[in-house]
């Protein structure tokens, strides 16, 4: 009985070559390969355990279904990236959509008090260990609205730029810069709290 | 942050910063000129917040194993599988088709047209002909849809073959309706 090849040598292109021709085993090592990476990037969206599962497992779904339409070009990760991206930007917009708008909301929306405040403590996060800082960040972004906490996470982690940004969340660049803006100086102020807190 | 520094400033720094802003533009910042100390400030917090996020991003692996992971995933791809595609049907037999049901496209064709096209009757009102023996004058009553054919003998007179047989007499008219 001929043995069955190791997928595990093979690449990302040779697999979801395999996978387009329906290989459903080379499409499993894509998932057993890169499923951190995508829950990692869901969880970093929606900060929900069991969410970012669902919306990680359903973008793997769509990523199978649209195998067709992937050149190849931007790599697999990055491709299937976008998916869960674009699944998590639409899961909160419909989270927005059931949530009453409130004066709290309107205020987050226009960036709140830590866009006017001076600022206090340039680098928050100076003398920190890697460990601790990720924690803080870690927590700060607990603390970040959706809509923030979506910008600052495109922008810094996927390293995508403002026009691209707009794009995918559908609002303009203006908006885009903006709530990065929020985003920094409130993350500032959080990483700020926090090192303080520690520090007493 | 002061009034001094707008708000729209404070958003081109922030794009000179991420290498947002074109080049020309990108030359004519410089924060401390711009905004004074406060930018520079601003620069500095916004530098620290991008370099401490920049490869620190928690790692999050996946709370399930392999198999249970992709079992869902498989299900998933299982049940939402699109069937087999129809086969197509021969071209020949489509064709028949479609002639098949030529005449009968054509016939409810011309009397929808009767029915809804006025232009559809007879432009005429009263046409006579005439042939060897016989006239024939055909009236259309378009107000009441109908059409009347008078059909003369103008054959002359002379006895009947048969008996039995009918012929209509000279100037007799007989009258179709439809």
């Amino acid at each position: 009985m001929p043995s069955q090849p190791d997928k595990s040598a093979l690449s990302d292109a040779d697999l979801a070559r395999a996978a387009q021709e329906g290989d459903m085993g080379a499409f499993e090592e894509l998932v057993a390969r890169h499923r951190d990476k995508i829950y990692a990037r869901a969880y970093s969206m929606v900060r929900n355990e069991e969410e970012a599962l669902d919306l990680s497992q359903e973008a793997w779904v769509k990523g199978w279904q649209r195998l067709a339409q992937f050149q190849g070009g931007a790599g697999f990760a990055t491709w299937m990236t976008r998916i869960v991206i674009n699944l998590c930007v639409d899961h909160l917009r419909k989270q927005k959509r059931q949530r009453a708008e409130s004066v709290e909301v309107l205020e987050e929306e226009a960036g709140g008090v830590e866009r006017f405040m001076p600022v206090t403590m340039p680098n928050p996060a100076a003398g920190l260990e890697r460990t601790e800082l990720r924690r803080r960040i870690d927590r700060a972004l607990d603390q970040l609205s959706a809509h923030h906490r979506t910008v600052l996470v495109l922008h810094e982690f996927e390293g995508l730029g403002y026009k691209e940004i707009a794009g995918r969340i559908g609002c303009s660049i203006g908006t885009v810069m903006s709530r990065l803006f929020y985003a920094r100086r409130r993350m500032a102020s959080l990483l700020a709290g926090l090192k303080r807190e520690n520090e007493e | 942050m002061n009034d001094d520094l707008e708000v729209n400033l404070e958003l081109k720094l922030q794009a000179w910063l991420d290498g947002e802003l074109s080049a020309p533009y990108s030359r004519c910042i410089n924060p401390e000129i711009v905004g004074g100390e406060e930018a520079s400030r601003l620069i500095d917090e916004l530098q620290a917040i991008k370099a401490a996020l920049a490869g620190n991003e928690t790692a999050r692996p996946v709370p399930e194993t392999r198999e249970f992971y992709w079992s869902k995933i498989e299900r998933q791809i299982q049940s939402q599988a699109p069937g087999p595609r129809p086969a197509q049907a021969p071209r020949q037999a489509v064709w028949g088709r479609w002639l098949a049901s030529l005449p009968g496209f054509a016939a409810l064709a011309c009397l929808l047209l009767l029915a809804v096209n006025p232009f559809a009757s007879p432009v005429f009102d009263e046409i006579s002909s005439a042939g060897e023996g016989m006239e024939a004058v055909t009236f259309h009553d378009q107000s009441a849809g109908m059409t009347v054919v008078w059909l003369t003998d103008t054959t002359p007179a002379r006895p009947a073959e048969s008996p039995d047989a009918k012929a209509p007499a000279p100037g007799k008219s007989e009258v179709e309706v439809e």
